[in-house]
């Protein structure tokens, strides 16, 4: 295996030829902050959050997508960095709502975790109207629901669409600040090819993509004296419910007590 | 209740079907059914393929099924009243359960469906304090379920539960080794090939559509030489559905499957046949797998789609009404 030996930080780092900087650095544990990166789906350096100061170069790489060279110096933390991923943060978020509260994704939204870790502040640049409104949102589908207006066209969602599901049903149109993550022409979701299996939703940076929230309907059964609820769990919920209360993942959630007896039917 | 036990209930239905395929030159490979965001891709991409699909519904679909029926008959409760709700790891079961065909109860047999967020929303909403829950079984009669259920979670996990079962069948002799390890794990497809009696039973599985239509291709090319093949939509299978609490990652979807086996292994039953409450539920309810009232309640058609418009040459469903 070739590697490569190249300074991040003042720390001299060996590794293998081929990878980027965003790697490279990740080994000497250095994280350098990445909103549309995602490890062997989407490194399309879109978001510009992960630049950094590459002596000799002619502007901020983003780490993502530059590959490492024999005795490159690397700044992850410069003051040009720093002002590059604030300035460019400023700007993803003049063109968001800024309905975190009421927002699903609220207090795990990596858009938000970022702002509070760059101490963002106020944000300078007012547009008289942002791109896109709430007529825009798509909730045809029994599954999914699509806010463009929340999305920071990071292409996530389109990477994994096509390149983990090889469904391919949305994925960005037009220019500027017209553009838009969506289904060919615009349709709605539930009238092309999805499959609903809601990988997009998992991989969304924000709340621009969600599942269709049902938990009103539920209260309201549970509220009704008539109705009599049953509820059934499926095997994967198990391992998983935990970490919604912030316990480990793979926590089981059911049954050392288990104990087998005559059937109780 | 649970919906592990109607897991293995599909384990019994399925089983008995790929049994029956086998032994009667019925439309080989046969495919899993469980995961409805595959359902609909096969619909939508491979309409000619509907054939191989096992006809059993989801566990969940079932559950739902037998909500409106065995359970409102047992409890003496008007299935008119009864609300089923599902919590599940993905999004695409909130478009299973609204599927026009799945109401054999009479009603729609799933009324509402939340994902493993939603639930944990709710939660949260009213305070529940996690670590002072008391431990407590699922309720009866559908509570009961073994570690072959469990493992539905994580992909190969349906066909290691199935040969569990299968082999025990055919064979009327315990299996040898009842963890099936080549299909375990995230490899994207997995295969292997099991002695059972005289027959060399040929395995595949595959998570993630982008692998399904690798092995689709195969089939379609008549170069797929596999009795069973098990499908999940999503990465790692239903532990890293659409559904599920984020962030949902590689390490995350590792550590659920980690979880899951460990379940399966501290379970007192871990074969889905043995499961004492689903003897009970043949005994005094069902009948037979694949009987008349499993036929009725416990299995299902699918719809041709094609990806923009429904395909010429195609039945409306498959089986059609002449099979089914």
């Amino acid at each position: 295996m070739a590697t490569v030996s190249l300074t991040i930080d003042n720390v001299k780092v060996e590794v293998e030829q081929g990878s980027t900087i965003l790697e490279a650095a990740k080994q000497i544990g250095v994280n350098i902050p990445t909103l549309c990166y995602m490890k062997d789906i989407n490194a399309i350096g879109a978001c510009r959050i992960c630049v950094v100061e590459v002596q000799g170069a002619r502007a901020l790489q983003a780490a993502c997508v530059s590959p490492v060279a024999e005795g490159m110096v690397v700044k992850t933390n410069s003051a040009a960095v720093r002002a590059s991923r604030k300035m460019t943060l400023e700007l993803i978020q003049s063109n968001h709502p800024q309905e975190c509260n009421t927002c699903q994704r609220n207090t795990n939204c990596e858009l938000q975790a970022l702002s509070e870790a760059m101490a963002l502040g106020d944000i300078r640049f007012v547009r008289p109207a942002q791109s896109h409104s709430k007529d825009d949102i798509d909730n045809s589908s029994p599954s999914i629901v699509r806010d463009p207006r929340k999305c920071i066209l990071c292409r996530r969602c389109v990477a994994v669409c096509e390149k983990v599901q090889g469904v391919k049903c949305i994925s960005t149109m037009n220019r500027g600040f017209e553009t838009v993550v969506a289904p060919p022409f615009n349709q709605s979701l539930n009238d092309v090819n999805c499959a609903m299996c809601g990988q997009c939703s998992l991989v969304c940076p924000t709340g621009a993509i969600v599942e269709v929230d049902d938990t009103g309907k539920v209260w309201r059964a549970l509220d009704d004296a008539n109705k009599h609820v049953v509820v059934q769990t499926a095997p994967a919920v198990r391992v998983a419910i935990a970490e919604e209360f912030g316990m480990e993942p793979g926590t089981l959630a059911q049954a050392s007590w288990w104990q087998p007896s005559p059937p109780r039917l | 209740m649970d919906t592990d036990f109607t897991a293995d209930l599909t384990i019994m239905e399925e089983g008995t079907e790929f049994i029956k395929r086998v032994t009667s030159g019925g439309v080989l490979p046969m495919i899993t059914s469980c995961s409805p965001g595959w359902i609909k891709y096969i619909e939508m991409y491979y309409p000619d393929l509907l054939a191989h699909l096992s006809t059993c519904k989801s566990p969940q679909q079932m559950f739902g099924a037998l909500a409106k029926t065995f359970y409102a008959e047992k409890k003496g409760i008007d299935p008119a009243n009864i609300y089923s709700v599902s919590i599940m790891p993905c999004t695409a079961k909130k478009f299973e359960a609204q599927r026009d065909e799945l109401t054999d109860s009479g009603y729609q047999d799933v009324d509402v469906v939340l994902t493993t967020r939603e639930l944990g929303r709710m939660l949260r909403e009213i305070g529940v304090d996690w670590d002072s829950l008391p431990e407590e079984n699922y309720d009866d009669p559908m509570g009961l379920s073994t570690g072959a259920a469990v493992i539905f979670g994580a992909t190969g996990g349906v066909m290691e539960a199935a040969v569990r079962t299968v082999y025990e069948i055919l064979t009327k002799q315990p299996l040898p080794d009842i963890n099936l390890t080549p299909v375990r794990g995230m490899e994207g497809i997995k295969e292997a090939t099991l002695k059972v009696g005289d027959l060399d039973v040929k395995v595949a599985v595959a998570h993630t559509l982008g692998n399904a239509r690798k092995l689709l291709d195969k089939i379609r090319a008549g170069e797929a030489d596999y009795h069973f093949i098990e499908i999940m939509c999503c990465p790692g299978g239903c532990i890293g559905g659409g559904g599920q609490p984020i962030p949902t990652n590689l390490d995350v979807r590792l550590k659920r499957i980690a979880g899951t086996y460990k379940a399966d292994e501290e379970l007192p039953l871990r074969k889905s046949h043995e499961n004492p409450a689903i003897t009970a539920i043949y005994e005094q309810f069902l009948g037979e797998p694949l009987g008349e009232k499993s036929h009725k309640l416990l299995h299902t058609f699918y719809v041709p789609r094609g990806v923009y418009s429904k395909p010429e040459g195609l039945p409306d469903k498959v089986p059609s009404d002449d099979h089914h």
